[in-house]
């Protein structure tokens, strides 16, 4: 089935208008510590939206999107520091290698389908970890390593205070993220995105259709490790550090899951998952930080992991709103 | 080559077949009768492992750092019977999660199965971590596993505890084969797993077949876990690689084979001994990576694997 999306519905309009005071006011309250937190959640929009390519339009469920980030992140640092290329080529280049190994898995992905995929991505996250301590030269082995170059502001930047330089590096990661949110809705919206959802629907007959059934599913696969990439290239440039500690497999399903509770095959599914992570997080912290709850407070300490929370909310979700957070307003029933 | 340390890690690969192919046949009952891999059964049996430590432990105030497990009561078991314990434990939560999560979805799309055994995952993995904490914990072991306690077969060391090991799968397997073979519940199990739809128009009760087939699965988890908690050190991620061995042995056996999952923990277990000792790059902590690339492979040449049906896609 196809949806139109054309239209912008009155809810979407507050939603973005809320948003947008809330990412004006980040600047003005934040210390840089929080402005550097808030820029990381921030930028973790594009790995969920990287799942939401991969699961919601295109229809391959992948549970090692963690992998891509890492892969992203290795492959910047590498790019900045033994081939000392400036920010925005690594940056790019860090991206497009993600894509390229995207494309690999995708590969495969043209005969494994459906829970088989779910497999060989789970097993693709765990293997992660163990592999990329084999290459200490780009990940830094078991402990990781600094990165040298920083991303400071530029001349023409008003103040080069720390402060100055965390907003420019925050504004940064939100124009990222706004342009990969809105290239993305012109992808799914196009011809090719059209083919994608074809595909995830139906597969045979879609070919049938005369789509090339190849060329789509390695390039969806390929766009969707490549939005998954740009996150880890920008965690780079908030953090000059790279270590796979940062990547065991429960990132991969956290990920996944946060797609899955914002919405799959929305556009402001991701937004909103990632929203809803946050918020749990810090409810947990809130609760667990009074004192004298006894074994309550234990419990309500389990908030404070997220990936507690977004296990539970993955199995609620399911059963209650199929087409997670972005889905709760509307009246049509999925089109699985 | 040196015959005697081949043999010597054969015999040592053995520990772990067994282990992957109990895994494994936790996977394909699940897998043949209701057509969903679960994903969280590691997890599953690791949380029993742990059940089996605060029974043999008791409630100590550091094992269960005062949170809710504290409120199970602990009583100073033996180890075979604080094993027997968490896999009665295992298959009460595995039919508790048929009938909870799997069957009030009825035959739901892929997806939906899949974010349902993610979350148990998921949930579990933590819930563990928050209860248990991180660290590694030593499991005591069940068989004799001492410095000098092994045969000595044409110089090759073969361990008692792999030996108890083989016995207890074996039986337990030999337990399921008569169990399918002569009850009416194992023949209502066969047919639903054949046909829900015809088992049911026979007056096969198809729901309470697939939760004593969970609770069948979740038995094999729990003892694979239970048995492995010692050799790898109890903590909450235990299972996770050995899932990924269990996967690749189930998918090489065929994915709805219990001879397949047998024969795949096998060859499986002989792989990930045999690869790193001779491809020094594999090493041991990557020794996961050829068990992943094989169940690329077969899923790629051979989706049916050694011994599972082959499937046709209608149009």
């Amino acid at each position: 089935m196809f949806e139109r999306q054309h239209r912008v519905s009155r809810l979407s309009v507050a939603g973005i208008v809320l948003l947008s005071v809330a990412l004006a006011i980040i600047p003005f309250v934040a210390t840089t510590t929080g402005l550097r937190q808030a820029s990381q959640i921030i930028i973790s929009v594009l790995a969920v939206l990287g799942v939401n390519v991969a699961t919601g339009y295109g229809g391959m469920i992948s549970l090692g999107h963690g992998v891509f980030v890492g892969v992203g992140a290795f492959a910047t640092g590498y790019y900045l520091d033994d081939l000392s290329l400036p920010w925005l080529v690594a940056i790019a280049l860090g991206a497009l290698t993600a894509a390229l190994s995207g494309a690999l898995v995708g590969l495969p992905a043209l005969r494994i389908k459906g829970i088989h995929l779910a497999l060989v991505t789970l097993g693709m996250a765990i293997v992660f970890q163990p592999l990329s301590k084999r290459f200490p030269k780009i990940t830094g082995g078991v402990s990781g390593q600094g990165v040298e170059a920083r991303f400071d502001a530029p001349n023409w930047w008003p103040g080069d205070s720390r402060m100055a330089s965390a907003v420019y590096r925050y504004l940064f990661c939100v124009l990222i993220v706004v342009l990969a949110l809105w290239v993305t809705w012109n992808i799914v919206n196009s011809r090719f995105g059209r083919s994608m959802r074809a595909l995830r629907d139906n597969d045979t007959a879609a070919a049938i259709y005369g789509i090339d059934l190849v060329s789509a599913r390695v390039t969806t696969f390929a766009v969707s490790a490549g939005l998954a990439g740009l996150c880890g290239a920008l965690q780079v440039l908030l953090v000059p550090f790279v270590s796979q500690d940062k990547f065991p497999a429960q990132e991969s399903l956290v990920i996944y899951a946060s797609a899955v509770v914002g919405g799959l095959g929305t556009i402001w599914g991701p937004v909103l998952g990632v929203l809803a992570r946050t918020g749990v997080g810090k409810a947990g912290d809130l609760i667990a930080g009074f004192d004298g709850l006894g074994p309550i407070g234990d419990f309500f300490s389990l908030l404070d992991e997220s990936a507690f929370v977004f296990g539970v909310g993955l199995i609620a979700l399911t059963f209650f709103f199929p087409r997670g957070l972005a889905g709760i307003g509307r009246k049509r029933q999925p089109s699985e | 080559m040196d015959l005697v340390l081949l043999l010597q890690r054969i015999f040592d690969a053995l520990f772990n077949s067994a282990i992957y192919s109990s895994l494994a046949l936790a996977l394909v009952i699940i897998f043949r009768s209701t057509g969903l891999l679960n994903f969280a059964q590691g997890e599953m049996a690791t949380f029993t492992a742990y059940i089996a430590f605060v029974l043999l432990a008791g409630p100590q105030p550091r094992l269960t750092g005062g949170g809710l497990a504290g409120l199970i009561p602990g009583v100073p078991f033996t180890v075979p019977l604080a094993i027997v314990g968490a896999v009665l434990c295992g298959m009460a939560a595995g039919a508790a999660t048929e009938r909870a999560l799997i069957r009030p979805l009825g035959g739901a799309s892929d997806l939906a199965l899949v974010n349902i055994t993610i979350g148990l995952l998921l949930a579990t993995n933590s819930l563990m971590a928050q209860w248990w904490g991180t660290g590694p914990r030593i499991f005591p072991a069940i068989f004799p596993s001492g410095a000098g306690q092994h045969f000595t077969i044409l110089g090759a060391r073969l361990r008692y505890s792999t030996v108890g090991v083989w016995i207890v799968l074996l039986s337990v397997l030999i337990l399921l084969i008569l169990l399918l073979r002569h009850t009416r519940v194992g023949l209502a199990f066969r047919a639903v797993s054949i046909s829900p739809s015809n088992a049911e128009l026979v007056g096969v009760r198809v729901g309470p077949t697939l939760m004593y087939g969970w609770a069948m699965a979740s038995g094999f988890g729990a003892l694979a876990a239970c048995l492995s908690a010692n050799s790898v050190l109890l903590e909450p991620n235990m299972m996770l690689r050995v899932l990924v061995y269990a996967f690749a042995a189930a998918t090489l056996g065929g994915l709805d084979s219990p001879k397949g999952a047998l024969v795949g923990g096998l060859i499986i277990g002989l792989s990930q001994t045999l690869i790193p000792a001779y491809v020094p790059f594999i090493g041991f902590e990557l020794s996961v990576l050829p068990a992943l690339l094989a169940m690329v492979l077969i899923l790629l040449i051979r989706p049916a694997g050694l011994y599972g049906t082959k499937r046709i896609e209608r149009v």
